[in-house]
Parts: C-alpha cells; structure tokens; sequence
C-alpha cells in the first residue's frame, strides 16, 4: 500500500492572508484539525507543453492546526481588548512552516513509522514542480492518523458484516490458510478480509478471517474433518483450539 | 387450559404467506419453527386465530414505503431476483443477475436470492409497519370502531429482519421491516421511538438507519462481535451528529447464561428509558440467546428470555402508555426454542397464564422433526465450540434448571459484563436524567459549531418535533433535522426559492443538514412532503470575524401559505437557549419573492417579511451589505441577543454601514 491509496484528495486549504475567523469556520464545518496553507499558482499541464494548458495547483506554505487557533484565541484573551482580537490575525502569522512532507509514492509503512517517531498527527502529500525556475513543493494530498486508521480498520474488514476466525499457521506454515480459503470458497462463503501478520517474532503465527456469514457451520464441520486447527467464540481466550 | 380471551389489548400478527419466507431445506432459518409455534398457540389455547379481536389484518409495504430506509436500486434488484430463473435465460442475463447478487448482498449462502422474495419480504414489512401505526394510532394501522378496540400491544412473529441494510441484504434479512415501520412513525408523527433488541446478534441494520436520529434511541444487547456475525456493535458504537448517544450497544461475552444478563439488562435499561422518554417501544426478540441454539453462545435458559419480554412489557406501561410492539427475529433451535419462547412472549403480552407442560399432542406432532436433525445439531455444537445440547425434547414452557449445567469461568464473565455495562453508563447514560439545578457552563472554544453552541447542557432531546393543526391538516416541526430524516422527505413542489428545481432542493436542504454549524428546522406532512424550512447557517464573508453570527433564513411552499406557518416554524425554530448569546439577522432580497402567486406588490411583500421577523424581535436595520444595497425594496432585519458582548454588537453595528472594500479594517 502506498500513500495515494489511502491520502486525501479532498483538500480543504486556507491561503497564507486569510484570517483566522476564516480558517476557524473552515474547521468548524467540516470538524477538522488541521489546514493546509497553501497559494494557487497556474502552471503548465505536464507533459503537454506544446499545447500551453495551464492549471491551478496549491502551492504547499505551511499547516495551521485548531490547535494553533486555540491558542491564539487564549493569548488574545490574556492580553486584554487593547491588542488586535485573535479573529483578526493572518493564518502566516501562526502556521507551521517547516514540516515533513511524503509524495504520494511513499510506503504507507513508512509514513506510520515517521508519524509514530516524531509524534506528528499528519504528514502533508506534494509533488515538486518547476514554478519559476524554482523547484517548489505542490499539495496534492494530506495524510492524517486518521487516514491511516480507517485504513487499518479497513483491512481488517470492520466496515463489512461478517464473523471472525482465526486459524492457527504452525511455524508460519500457510497451508492451513490456504485450504481454509479454498473450501470457503467452494461453500459460496465469501471472504471479507484475510490477516496474516506477525504480532512478534518475524513470522505470522495466526491467520484472521472474516468471513461475510452468519451460519460458519458447513466451514467449520470440513474444517473439523481436515484437522485444521481453528478457535471461534472464546475458545482462543481460554487457550483451547480445536482441531 | 388458557383464557380464551387475552385480557389486554394485544393483537398477533401471522399469515401463512409469511411461512414462504424459505431459504431453502439446508438453511438454517426454517419457516417450519413459526408453523410450530402457531400450532403450539393453538394447541395450548393461548391464540385463536378465528377470533378476529386477537389479531390484525395487514397488507405488504408499498415501494415507497419500503423506500424510507432502502435505495431505490436495491429495491429494484430485489424485484429483479425475485423472478425464478429459468431454463430461456441466456448466459448474458445469468451473468446479469449474478453480478446483481453480489453487488446486493445475495451472493453467498446466508441469503440466498429466493423467487418471489420481494412480495414475501415486503409483505412480512408490511407486518410490522402495521403493527407500529395501529398501536400509535396512524392510518396506516387500520381502523377501529370503538377507541378501546386499538391495541396496545401487538406481536409479529415472522418480523424481525434486523440485519438488513439500505443498499443490500444481509444475515438472512431482505428488508429491514423493524426500520421501515419507525421510520414511518417518526415521519408521521412526533412520537420517540425506543427499539430494544434482545437477539443474539447485534441489529446492525436498524442501528445504521438511525445513526444520526436522536428521536430513535435503539439498544441491541448481543454478544460480542469479537467472532461473531455481524462483527459491529461495539460499545464505542454511539451515534454520529446529534444522534451522539442515541445508539446503544452492549456486547456480551460468550456463555453469558441468565443471571449476568438480567444484571447487565436491569442496570441499563431503567437509566435509559427513564431519560430518553420513548412514545412507544419496539422490541425484537429474535431467542437465538438460547444455550440450545446452534449459531451463538451467549447460554440464556428461557428463564432469561422471558426476563426480557417481562422487562419490555413494564416499561411499556411504565413510559409508554402501554404502547408497545414486538417482532421475532433470530432463533435456529427450531422445534424446542421457538415455538416455547414466542408463546411465553404472546402470553406475557396478552397477559394469559401459561399452562407448565407443553400440550403432549403437540410434542408428539413436532418431537420428530428435531429428532430427525438431531445428530446433525449435535455436530454443530461442538464445532461452535459448545458444551452438548442433545438432552431431549422438553415437555414444559420453561426450562428445567438441570438440563444447563453451569459454565466455567462464570466469574470472569460477569466481571467482564460488570466492565462494559460501567462504560456504557459513562458513555450513554446522560448525567441530567436528573436536571441539575446549577448547570455548570462549558468554555467555549471558537472552534465549537453551532450545534454545540445550542446544547451546552444537553438538557432536552437535540432535536425535538411539535405538531401544527392547521385547516389543511396536521404540519410536523422537526428542527436539528438529521440528514437521515432528510434523505426520508421530499420538497413539495411549491418550495422554489431557495432552489429552483424539487431535487436540488432536497440536496441542498441535506448539505445543510449535514454540516455541523448549520441548523435545518422543516415544517412537513404526515407523508413526508417539506413544505416550509427555517435554516441557521455562519454568516459569509462580508461579516467576517463578528463572533456568533449566524444568517436565518426561512421560505414556506407557495401552496401552504396563509395558514400561519411561516410565524409559528420560525418561532419554533429560534426557541434556543443561546438565543440571546447570539446575533441572528435574515435578508429579504426582493428577486426572490413570487409576489405574483401571492398577487401582492414588492412592498407589500417586504412589510410582509418585517412582520415576520418582527414577531420574533428583529428590527430593520439600514446597511451598505452588497446584495440588500442593491435595491431599494430589499430589507435586512437582525436580533442582537440580550447577552450578546457589547464589542461584538457594535462591530456588527459598524460592519453594516461599513464601505464593502474597507469591511475588514
């Protein structure tokens, strides 16, 4: 999986001049945390430079965070009426400028690593374009926690009704999984996700199905009949798998 | 021997078309089991079916009934499945039918397309949509000569399809008939819904269909989706928008067994229902609880089953005047569960004594066909990873303690159940079920929507309806509508000004609905037609930086007009209690007037619009706004709330006569 499988594309952005009432209502609506500055700038479409289409591209500035709003908003209270009211200031006088940003081909591994290691809640998604001679860092995507948890969610099938089981895999052997799949296949069962990763160690040592059924009987009576071993219900809890 | 006559006014629900609802002789869900318990109802004189006092005649759901809670596609696939396939078919239209099978859920073996599916199922919806108006007195639900005819409890056993979802079948479920019979209450009255669902599997389609509803508080009690289908129904599982805390789940643990979920049922339910305040109740009780049942694990005895049908059945009268109806739902012990614990849930209902043994000739008439799935039941136990069932068929309504033999780790899993019912009371249990007399105020940070700004307390139901009698007949208010309740109306046709054509209406009355710092108050009829709409929304740019303002707007359908509609729906949708926290103004911009249908001239219209307004306290103010400034006739009336900060009232003072190009200085 990379970061354009899972990125959004939707972008909601704020431009440097805006003002933080702006952004603030922006966040409200749409109950964000974090806006990317950007500028719009027209280039030339690429690869059809002959042609002298041009489109407007965000020119990536920086991110402004409720977070940056909240305190602006409490310094502002502190200082009394006198100062300017926090509603009032640009979004360039509080943005974050210096941050991490991936390409859309980044390793969806390693975005969570970097995320992980340096505390970060997103990482912002360029390209690099020729703008005036000058290589300059486009918007074309925002990752967040988020983002990479309901991909998380997703591919353990938590959007999809379905039942669980798990499959022991013997020294990572995948045999079992293999002909669990096999056989739910010829039971017209369908087969929301399958997850075979190693909790510790370097191999996976359980396989997690899910399984778009309510009746798993007719699988786990073949299952029973093969020897394959298989917990469902707290029979993994109490230790005991059955086979 | 039973009464013959019920003593309450309850009515039962069945007709053998019902019985066609058949997956086929290998499926688990036999309609053989309600064969068995209307024999069962009859044999033990609990129910006649002659008497036509103890039932209720119904008649399947129309399209666009059925059409409240499914997509039209997915209605149309099912019509399209429903016809047999034949031996003409080309492979063309075999591919075609099979690519519609799974895209809507029919491709596996758990519901499996069936002919005539669509007539059985929405005849079954039928069932149900019926049986809810009846008792809440709609037309939908028949009439009745005398007052005291009307039942108040009704019971349906072939309803219950809680696992269907809009825009596809699932768990058996091809209709979702429990979710289109309350979403046709509350479109047809201001009534909250209460759903209870004591299957064993969590009632995920009527959950997703009232997500956002806070009118509908639905609580499924199931065991938990760690390995079980549906896999959803965690306790995090809340609700979204302002049906925040208006969805309630309470995952089991395996080998729950009667005394733990009597606790977990008792300590919730009470809290619950005493502050939500439901009109009516409906419960689903599909008894796959069973420790019998072959599909899940949480080891009630029908003990434990009847607590919950006692349990609906009081808070009933407690809460509800009684209202109160019931539906089946899961249960695949076909012959020894079923026909036991519907009877026992008839019977609590219509308020019979029900005899200790079974009657033997109906134990000799269906003995043999458990017996004959008997070894096969048995294999399904211990590959589901239970103790033995086998014992023998019982001869009793209730169930003999020896036949269930305790289960290990009982302390652990009630601990367990202790643990979730403690966060589900956190998270869902508001702590105003008793008002507090000094409600604390929150800190307001700029970032909360209006939504919050309107609810600091949480003191009242976040959306709340009101009926308008009006000649024409009755007017629904609703403000906060939820966007599912949009998605469930339709603009009449002499809405036009806000959008000129009915579906870009309905669009933008949703986008608004959705958006968490606009507010959608809609006045509509009993069958769902929009005819008048006040929306809150921020003020836009020109008034940019001014705290708490917000733009009211508000259009009522050209052919409602002169009823009073338009005052009252703005009087009802500005009955906030920040209120007087906030600045509201409302521009009248004369090119969207229909003075012609109302044969007036554009002043008249504008003294028109100052009333309105006026009754609500907004006052006319001159300002250099681009769009009032552009005609003389337009006119902006605003309200500045009493405790509205006195910088933040004269900023919008200066903002109106402010130059447009310096407004930001």
């Amino acid at each position: 999986m990379i970061v354009r499988d899972i990125m959004t594309t939707k972008l909601v952005t704020v431009e440097p001049d805006d003002t933080l009432a702006h952004a603030a209502s922006l966040l409200r609506q749409y109950r964000f945390h974090h806006l990317p500055v950007t500028r719009k700038v027209r280039l030339a479409v690429p690869q059809q430079e002959e042609s002298h289409k041009a489109e407007t591209v965000l020119q990536f500035e920086g991110v402004l965070t409720s977070h940056d709003i909240d305190m602006a908003a409490a310094l502002a209270e502190k200082d009394g009426a006198s100062i300017q009211p926090w509603q009032e200031k640009r979004v360039i006088e509080v943005m974050h400028r210096a941050d991490l940003p991936v390409t859309p081909t980044t390793n969806v591994a390693s975005a969570a690593q970097i995320l992980v290691e340096r505390g970060l809640n997103y990482l912002p998604v360029v390209e690099y374009r020729q703008v005036e001679s000058e290589h300059k860092a486009i918007l074309v995507g925002f990752l967040t926690r988020s983002d990479l948890l309901m991909a998380l969610s997703r591919a353990m099938g938590a959007f999809e009704p379905g039942m669980q089981l798990d499959i022991a895999l013997p020294s990572g052997n995948m045999t079992a999984l293999a002909r669990v799949l096999a056989l739910a296949s010829e039971l017209h069962m369908s087969i929301r996700s399958v997850m075979a990763a190693p909790l510790s160690g370097s191999v996976p040592t359980t396989a997690t199905i899910r399984l778009g059924t309510i009746n798993p009987a007719p699988l786990l009576l073949r299952l029973q009949e093969e020897g394959i071993h298989y917990s469902f219900g707290t029979s993994l809890a109490e230790g005991d798998i059955h086979g | 021997m039973a009464n013959a006559h019920p003593h309450e006014r309850a009515r039962l629900i069945f007709d053998v078309t019902e019985l066609n609802y058949d997956f086929g002789p290998q499926h688990p869900l036999q309609p053989s089991r309600l064969e068995a318990l209307i024999d069962l109802l009859a044999r033990s004189g609990l129910w006649r079916a002659e008497l036509p006092e103890t039932r209720l005649d119904f008649r399947p759901a129309t399209l666009n009934e059925l059409s409240l809670v499914h997509t039209p596609d997915y209605i149309a696939a099912v019509q399209q499945l429903s016809l047999p396939e034949d031996a003409t078919m080309d492979q063309d239209v075999l591919k075609a039918r099979s690519w519609l099978a799974s895209k809507y859920g029919f491709g596996d073996g758990d519901t499996p397309p069936l002919p005539g599916m669509h007539e059985i199922s929405a005849r079954i919806t039928g069932g149900t949509l019926v049986a809810m108006s009846a008792v809440m007195g709609l037309p939908e639900g028949g009439k009745f000569e005398h007052e005291e005819d009307r039942p108040l409890h009704v019971f349906h056993p072939a309803g219950g399809l809680h696992h269907a979802w809009a825009e596809r079948a699932s768990g058996f479920c091809v209709y979702n008939d429990i979710a289109v019979a309350i979403a046709h209450v509350i479109r047809s009255c201001e009534a909250k819904v209460l759903y209870i669902d004591f299957d064993a599997h969590h009632g995920d389609g009527v959950q997703r269909s009232f997500y956002d509803e806070p009118r509908v508080l639905t609580v499924s009690f199931h065991e938990t989706g760690r390995y079980l289908f549906p896999g959803t129904g965690d306790v995090l599982e809340l609700g979204q928008g302002s049906g925040r805390g208006y969805s309630v789940n309470i995952p089991l643990e395996p080998f729950t067994e009667d005394d733990s979920y009597n606790e977990v049922m008792n300590a919730l339910l009470f809290p619950l229902v005493t502050s939500f305040a439901p009109d009516i109740i409906i419960s689903q009780h599909g008894c796959d609880t069973h420790a019998w049942d072959p599909l899940t694990h949480l080891s009630l005895t029908m003990s434990g089953i009847q607590a919950q049908m006692k349990l609906a059945h009081q808070l009933a009268h407690t809460y509800c005047g009684g209202k109160w109806v019931a539906v089946g739902g899961g249960g695949y012990d076909l012959y020894r569960v079923v026909p036991r614990a519907w009877s026992l849930l008839w019977a609590e209902m219509s308020q019979q004594q029900v005899p200790e043994q079974l009657p033997p000739e109906w134990v000799q008439c269906w003995q043999p066909a458990w017996q004959a799935a008997q070894e096969q039941e048995e294999i399904g136990q211990q590959i589901m990873g239970k103790s033995s069932a086998a014992t023998s068929f019982p001869t009793t309504f209730t169930d003999r303690a020896e036949d269930f033999p305790a289960q290990p780790r009982r302390w652990t899993i009630s601990h367990t159940n202790r643990q979730t019912v403690a966060l589900m009371r956190q998270l869902a249990v508001p702590s105003t079920v008793v008002r507090q007399a000094f409600p604390t105020m929150r800190r307001r940070s700029p970032l909360s929507g209006l939504f919050d700004l309107l609810h600091m307390n949480r003191e009242r139901t976040p959306s709340s309806s009101k009926v308008l009698e009006t000649p024409r007949g009755s007017v629904l208010f609703r403000d906060f509508c939820p966007p599912s309740l949009v998605e469930r109306l339709k603009p009449d046709k002499g809405l036009h000004a806000f959008a000129r054509l009915p579906e870009r209406e309905q669009e933008l009355l949703l986008g608004i609905a959705k958006s968490p710092d606009c507010a959608l108050a809609l006045a509509h009829t009993p069958n769902g037609e929009i005819i008048g709409e006040v929306t809150i929304a921020p003020a836009d740019e020109w008034w940019e930086g001014i705290e708490n303002l917000y733009e009211v707007a508000i259009e009522v359908s050209s052919d409602w007009r002169g009823q009073g509609i338009a005052k009252q729906l703005l009087a009802f949708a500005l009955e906030l209690d920040a209120k007087e926290d906030m600045i509201f103004f409302a521009i009248g911009l004369s090119w969207h007037w229909d003075m012609e249908d109302l044969g007036i001239s554009v002043y008249r219209y504008r003294e028109l619009i100052a009333r309105l307004f006026g009754s609500q306290g907004f006052v006319e103010y001159p300002t250099t706004e681009p769009n009032v400034s552009m005609e003389p006739a337009n006119v902006l009336l605003a309200r500045i709330g009493s405790r509205v900060d006195q910088r933040v009232a004269s900023q919008f003072l200066h903002r109106l006569l402010s130059s447009p190009n310096l407004a930001r200085l």
